[in-house]
């Protein structure tokens, strides 16, 4: 069972779907160390107008000659002259990417997958969980619950790193705060510099009340974090279907095609990456699946 | 340190730990509890002190740090309103400190003093019995939090480079 | 002589010599006819020219990673079952370059890689194997989007059917509603009895062939003969499945189960299954680029759900040891696939039965799966 599945937008050739569209590197921005923001530009103009994204989609990047990765979109949905993708070197791909300048071009194809059900929960508590690098694919649905501020409720950010040089997009706190998101920053680890709280993102569930009745809780990190909000969530009586995680498998095309991506019967590309934890719940605790 | 009866009552009853014990049990413990008013890098405790005080947070935060040779103080946790500083001066497995914990935040502290409520809980047996089960969570919590942050979630992967 | 070419659905029949005629005609409007034919002392998918390259008077022998061919004598050419190989190569090749990225004066280009497939006729499709190439359709060509190079061969093939009356060791296609007789799907289907062949028209695009052959009307006799063949194949199958449909269900909810320890102990992870398995579609995808850089390929090329980079993700393995990996590959043919394309991935072929080096035979352990769960 499926929702919220987007048409294919404009940057994908139906006939020839591995294709990639070519998109220039318009600026790098490092957030964190090993962690940058990519924002590029499609050259073909045509593209450029048609493409759009919902919160939570993510693009498949192609480097030429070493190969293609999915990276989750963090810009903000209702601007798509410019789309960010953040990122974390960890592959062949990314690590060339990250030696990459302004000016060189890359491949994109997308976007891809399911997003964050923000259209269906209008007068909801916002809830968000999240930390590291599960906070890019949320930043548009912070955006998209900003302009559209009087559509929800409470809108709540908890989110976590490992320590306070890892925390990502700290210059748009205050903004985030002044627009009506409640803000709660928690680290691992830290030294006495630190003024802000030191512990992890599930606890946080701790430090505020929420109504389970008319929240909605949305989830994206490592897995084990995420299984931890979960079950905070779960605690509080939030009921499963209002519970949202963003998983992260390897991918190889975006299309539910290539198989790499499965967990049970989903496609994490196509069936996900934003799945309610209604549909996970039955394959959640099977180890290694 | 504030041991106005008035000022203390209001504070100890809207601590939610406070809210649903007996009536006798409550004048017990605000016989043992002091307020104490505290500004911002004021160290309420240091890592060896002797056990004396429990403290609960009102107002304010208070770090835990503990001191890392080679590393310096690094901060474990953070204590907002409602949370317990020094929990372990209460079960009698280690006789000093084993972290400082420093005010970040300015605001006050419900003290309670240690050795006082040890011995309220060895009379009454109720009453401790109270007090041991609310205690039971905070470490029970503490507990999970810990072993979040051991298991390092946001560690970088160590995977070698791959084909993606 | 009849001159007249049978409708769509007509039963004709002709004697076995007719069908050099027919591949005649197949390869004077252009086709490359494959078929089954004995190299290495196992039975390859090669071209055809006549009825002199099909194995006649060989059968195969066939069970748990055990294969071997045996010459019986008898006249028949479509008695030996499917070998290792399978159709999907040819609609799925094994290595295929999906486009070329090209440097023009410092800039990237995309060439597409021009399909210039051959038209291929497919001579002896059995009915698990035609099954299983309507099932690969659903995975490759969608109405959201299709693959190229599938699509431009699937769409200039063309399927002669032959239904299967002497199934082997490792067979179960009557468990599995996909055989012994071909149902839909081909352009031509074809029953092989002693002397003759039935011939059944599945297609216009079958009956286009048929110019010039000496085709009889098909007696009831004939008709009844064929029908009793199959009526005796059910019975001699080699393996069965009982119940597969109540499979999605049960697996998903066996996950956890003990039995998966035991497979696992013996599973080799080495991918044999999934190489001849005809519905499996697993692919990765590289670039391979010149050494200046100038120029790089993206292949696609098979991949296997048993290969421990399959499941690799940034720093971990979601996947890393062999029992899940099995796991992964029984319950994805047998129950995620209904909820992914609406129909079972497996046809009963028993190739995964066959070549498994350690023997592992899925109808028992589905079986002991069921048994040690009833309990």
């Amino acid at each position: 069972m499926t929702f919220q599945i987007a048409p294919l937008s404009l940057a994908l050739d139906i006939t020839r779907p591995m294709l990639p569209y070519w998109a220039e590197i318009v600026e790098i921005k490092n957030e964190a160390p090993g962690i940058a923001t990519y924002w590029m530009r499609f050259q073909d103009p045509a593209v450029r107008q048609g493409y759009s994204f919902h919160p939570g989609q993510f693009n498949m990047i192609a480097v030429p000659g070493y190969g293609e990765a999915a990276i989750s979109i963090s810009s903000d949905s209702a601007h798509n002259d410019l789309i960010g993708h953040t990122v974390r070197a960890t592959g062949n791909v990314t690590h060339t990417l990250a030696r990459m300048k302004v000016g060189d071009v890359v491949g994109v194809r997308g976007p891809f997958g399911t997003y964050w059900p923000l259209e269906q929960y209008k007068g909801y508590d916002i809830i968000i969980g999240t930390g590291g690098i599960g906070l890019p694919p949320l930043r548009p649905a912070i955006n998209h619950t900003i302009h559209n501020r009087s559509d929800y409720g409470r809108v709540v950010l908890l989110y976590g790193a490992r320590t306070p040089a890892d925390l990502q997009f700290v210059d748009e706190f205050k903004v985030w705060e002044e627009a009506g998101i409640e803000t709660m920053i928690t680290v691992d680890r830290a030294d006495e510099t630190w003024q802000g709280q030191v512990g992890v993102v599930p606890i946080l569930f701790y430090r505020m009340r929420m109504d389970p009745r008319k929240s909605i809780v949305l989830t994206c990190g490592p897995e084990i974090m995420i299984r931890f909000v979960v079950y905070e969530a779960l605690a509080r009586r939030v009921p499963a279907n209002h519970i949202f995680v963003s998983l992260e498998r390897n991918m190889k095309c975006g299309l539910g095609q290539c198989g790499h991506c499965q967990i049970g019967p989903y496609f994490v590309c196509k069936d996900g990456p934003v799945f309610s934890f209604e549909q996970l719940e039955p394959y959640y605790n099977v180890e290694d699946l | 340190m504030s041991c106005d009866p008035v000022e203390l009552r209001a504070a100890l009853q809207s601590i939610p730990w406070f809210q649903d014990i007996a009536p006798n049990h409550f004048e017990e413990l605000c016989g043992i509890a002091c307020l104490r008013q505290v500004e911002a890098g004021e160290e309420i405790f240091r890592e060896g002190d002797k056990e004396d005080f429990l403290y609960i947070v009102l107002e304010g935060r208070v770090a835990v740090d503990i001191y890392v040779p080679g590393r310096g103080r690094m901060r474990i946790f953070t204590a907002e309103p409602m949370d317990i500083v020094g929990w372990s001066s209460v079960t009698p497995v280690v006789r000093q400190r084993t972290a400082s914990a420093r005010v970040v935040l300015p605001g006050r502290l419900i003290c309670l003093d240690a050795q006082k409520l040890r011995m309220v809980c060895d009379e009454d047996h109720d009453l401790g019995y109270v007090v041991m089960r609310r205690l039971a969570n905070v470490v029970a919590s503490r507990l999970l939090v810990t072993r979040l942050q051991l298991l390092d979630m946001f560690a970088h992967p160590t995977g070698e480079a791959r084909h993606e | 002589m009849s001159e007249l070419i049978p409708e769509v659905g007509t039963i004709a029949a002709f004697p076995k010599p007719v069908l050099n005629q027919l591949l005649d005609n197949l390869r004077r409007m252009g086709y490359v006819t494959l078929g089954p034919r004995i190299v290495d002392s196992a039975v390859a998918l090669e071209a055809i020219t006549g009825l002199d390259d099909l194995p006649r008077g060989f059968t195969s022998e066939e069970d748990g990673g055990h294969y071997r061919l045996v010459y019986t004598g008898h006249t028949r050419y479509f008695d030996i079952t499917p070998a290792a190989q399978s159709w999907k190569q040819f609609f799925f090749p094994p290595r295929s370059t999906m486009f070329t990225y090209r440097r023009d004066n410092g800039k990237w280009q995309i060439e597409p890689n021009p399909e210039q497939a051959p038209s291929y006729a497919l001579l002896g499709v059995r009915p698990c194997d035609l099954n299983a190439i309507l099932i690969q359709d659903r995975v490759f060509l969608r109405p959201e989007w299709s693959d190229p190079i599938y699509r431009s061969r699937r769409q200039n093939a063309f399927i002669i059917a032959v239904d299967c009356l002497h199934p082997g060791g490792t067979c179960f296609c009557d468990s599995m509603g996909t055989g012994p007789q071909a149902a839909t799907g081909f352009d031509l289907s074809l029953t092989e009895l002693d002397d003759l062949f039935l011939l059944k028209v599945g297609s216009e695009a079958g009956r286009m062939v048929l110019g010039g052959l000496a085709l009889q009307p098909a007696s009831a006799f004939l008709i009844q003969s064929a029908n009793k063949g199959l009526e005796d194949a059910r019975r001699r199958m080699g393996r069965s499945l009982p119940q597969p449909e109540n499979l999605p269900e049960f697996l998903l909810k066996n996950l956890d189960h003990p039995h998966w320890d035991k497979v696992a102990a013996r599973c080799l992870s080495c991918t044999n299954c999934t190489q001849v398995c005809p519905t499996c579609f697993c692919w990765d995808v590289v670039d391979q680029p010149d050494l200046e850089l100038q120029s790089s390929q993206r292949v696609r090329t098979w991949d296997s759900c048993f290969n421990p980079d399959y499941s690799y993700v940034a720093g971990g393995n979601t996947r890393p040891n062999t029992r899940s990996r099995y796991r992964q590959w029984l319950t994805h043919k047998l129950a995620s696939w209904k909820h992914q394309f609406d129909v079972l991935g497996c046809v009963g072929c028993g190739r995964c039965i066959t070549w498994c080096p350690a023997g592992i035979d899925l109808t028992r352990e589905v079986a002991a799966l069921r048994l040690e769960s009833a309990s």
